[in-house]
């Protein structure tokens, strides 16, 4: 080794500034990379839930369920089969799922256990392209889930109509809402007291269950409909059941559900960037 | 002074002390995670509201196997009773002692003082037993007040829950031992899904053909399923002694092999 004695302190400088360039620039794939590095770890029950979880809740709630009620859905003037009702449900469903799964712990790696977002920020990345690069590397995973579940739902026959395959966009966007909503929370997490499974017990799981996913909103008492209406699974659903077999609803409720889950998604989004640079600034 | 060392056949296993394991973790659940066991109690309720309103409003009523007819939430109900019995023994034998076994390092403790390996296993069971006896009061209690126990030998699907927490703790405590990262364990749910959905949970398995419907039947879940939806509706066969009796194995199976699998781990 030769020790250089010419570079002077403002040559250093100017290299330390030049070696930061890129990273302001493309910080935010470079997040998400890692994330997707980070997932490899997992890719096996990843990829056996992707293809498993279809297989089954479409066997099971779109044949097993449907003998239960073979006269299908009223949807208009006719009715339509419940296979065909269910599966756009379960697509978004699907979204949701991996939407939480990323959206909990990955954060409390990032801040607390293995406290890298801290490191990340030492180097030339702000706190927005850290929550840029967690949202990205979601999205990331959403939709190739969305992606295979639409392919099983094909197989299944459950999609009449061919504008059924936008639902994979529609959902990753009911997944994205959710996961930039949770996102914003766990972000801000300081001590880990279980919110998590609170928020799968008392947040993932109840929207799943009266979001309209297996029967029709209108089937539940008044007094839990509410819940549909709020819930970015049940206008997610929604979408799908337009898209899938032409569910008949007004016009402008179908743009109110486009609305709704852009409008959370880019909210959530901005909240997100605020609480990650804030937390890492302080 | 009873003698210092222990004598017997299970003198090398057992301490007969399994009642401090147990105090230890009510100690631990009361400081840390209360709320988390605490909530555990909602899950299969929002399950019960969801489908039976709902989807009991498109189904009506359905054949149980003995050929009654009962309302579609008195069918799930009882299912969501066994499955809940399932889920909190085995998120209690998996993941809990998974962390205790390999994270904090509890049972190394435990064991190097006169405490048995058959000791802990026993008192980690019992623990779980009784989380998932607290959670089947709370959800018989509600079923009752939606007039869902449609016979007085609901009063019996009490213990028949233990009798299937039982099994699940035992054995999942044996399988966990095998488990060295979290993406193992994820293998878990991975297996509990598709027995949850195809367990004549949600509709009888008469709509499978014949080979699946033996496949569902050979799993442990379908029996507790049957087992508790007998007593529930009263609708009573020989046919639950026999599932009685499956699980009475799988609890020899699952304690036999904790035992060993904590010996071997922890003691030779």
């Amino acid at each position: 080794m030769t020790l250089s004695t010419e570079a002077t302190t403002a040559e250093y400088a100017d290299r330390a500034l030049a070696g930061g360039i890129k990273p302001r620039r493309w910080g935010s794939w470079y997040i998400a990379e890692h994330r997707f590095r980070g997932m490899r770890a997992y890719y096996q029950t990843i990829l056996a839930t992707s293809i498993g979880n279809p297989l089954v809740y479409l066997f099971a709630l779109g044949v097993g369920l449907a003998a239960l009620v073979p006269q299908g859905i009223p949807n208009g003037s006719g009715t339509i089969s419940y296979l065909a009702f269910v599966a756009p449900a379960l697509l978004a469903t699907a979204a949701v799922t991996v939407a939480a799964e990323e959206s909990t712990y990955p954060y409390m790696m990032g801040f607390k256990w293995n406290p890298i977002f801290f490191a990340m920020n030492a180097a030339p990345i702000s706190g927005n392209q850290i929550a840029n690069g967690m949202i990205i590397s979601i999205v990331g995973r959403i939709l190739p889930t969305t992606a295979i579940y639409f392919v099983v739902m094909v197989l299944f026959g459950a999609v009449p109509s061919s504008l059924g395959v936008l639902g994979i966009l529609t959902a990753t966007l009911t997944g994205l809402a959710i996961s930039v909503i949770i996102s914003m929370y766990t972000a801000g997490i300081e001590e880990d007291k279980g919110q998590m499974a609170m928020i799968m017990r008392f947040g993932i799981t109840p929207m799943f269950l009266f979001s309209g996913t297996f029967f029709p909103l209108a089937s539940l008492p008044w007094f839990l409909q509410w819940i549909g209406w709020i819930s970015p699974l049940w206008h997610g659903t929604e979408l799908g059941r337009v898209l899938s077999y032409g569910y008949p609803e007004p016009a402008w409720l179908t743009a109110v559900h486009v609305v709704y889950l852009v409008g959370l998604s880019v909210l959530g989004w901005m909240l997100t960037q605020r609480v990650i640079s804030k937390r890492l600034n302080k | 002074m009873p003698p210092a060392t222990r004598r017997g056949v299970l003198g090398s296993l057992y301490a007969g002390n399994a009642r401090s394991v147990i105090s230890r973790g009510l100690l631990a659940t009361r400081s840390t995670n209360y709320l988390v066991v605490l909530s555990g109690f909602f899950e299969p309720i929002f399950y019960l509201l969801s489908m039976g309103l709902g989807l009991g409003a498109l189904v009506g009523t359905v054949a149980t196997t003995t050929g009654q007819e009962v309302p579609y939430a008195a069918f799930i109900a009882p299912a969501l009773l066994a499955v809940s019995a399932m889920n909190g023994a085995v998120y209690d034998s998996t993941w809990n002692v998974f962390f205790k076994m390999n994270y904090s390092k509890l049972y190394q403790g435990m064991l190097s003082t006169s405490l048995g390996p058959l000791d802990v296993a026993f008192g980690e069971i019992l623990l779980a037993l009784l989380r998932g006896a607290m959670y089947a009061v709370g959800f018989m209690i509600v079923m009752q007040a939606l007039g869902l126990n449609l016979a007085w030998t609901a009063l019996l699907a009490l213990p028949a829950v233990l009798l299937i927490a039982f099994g699940f703790a035992s054995l999942g405590m044996a399988i966990t031992s095998y488990m060295k990262t979290f993406q193992q364990m994820d293998w878990i749910a991975f297996v509990m899904l598709p027995m949850f959905m195809f367990s004549a949970t949600f509709y009888p398995i008469t709509v499978y053909p014949v080979a699946i419907q033996w496949v569902v039947q050979a799993l442990p879940l379908w029996h507790g399923v049957e087992l508790v939806r007998g007593l529930t509706t009263g609708a009573l066969s020989d046919a639950m002694w026999g599932h009685v009796l499956y699980y009475v194995v799988m609890i020899a199976i699952g304690l036999v092999f904790t035992t060993k699998r904590l010996k071997a781990l922890f003691l030779d």
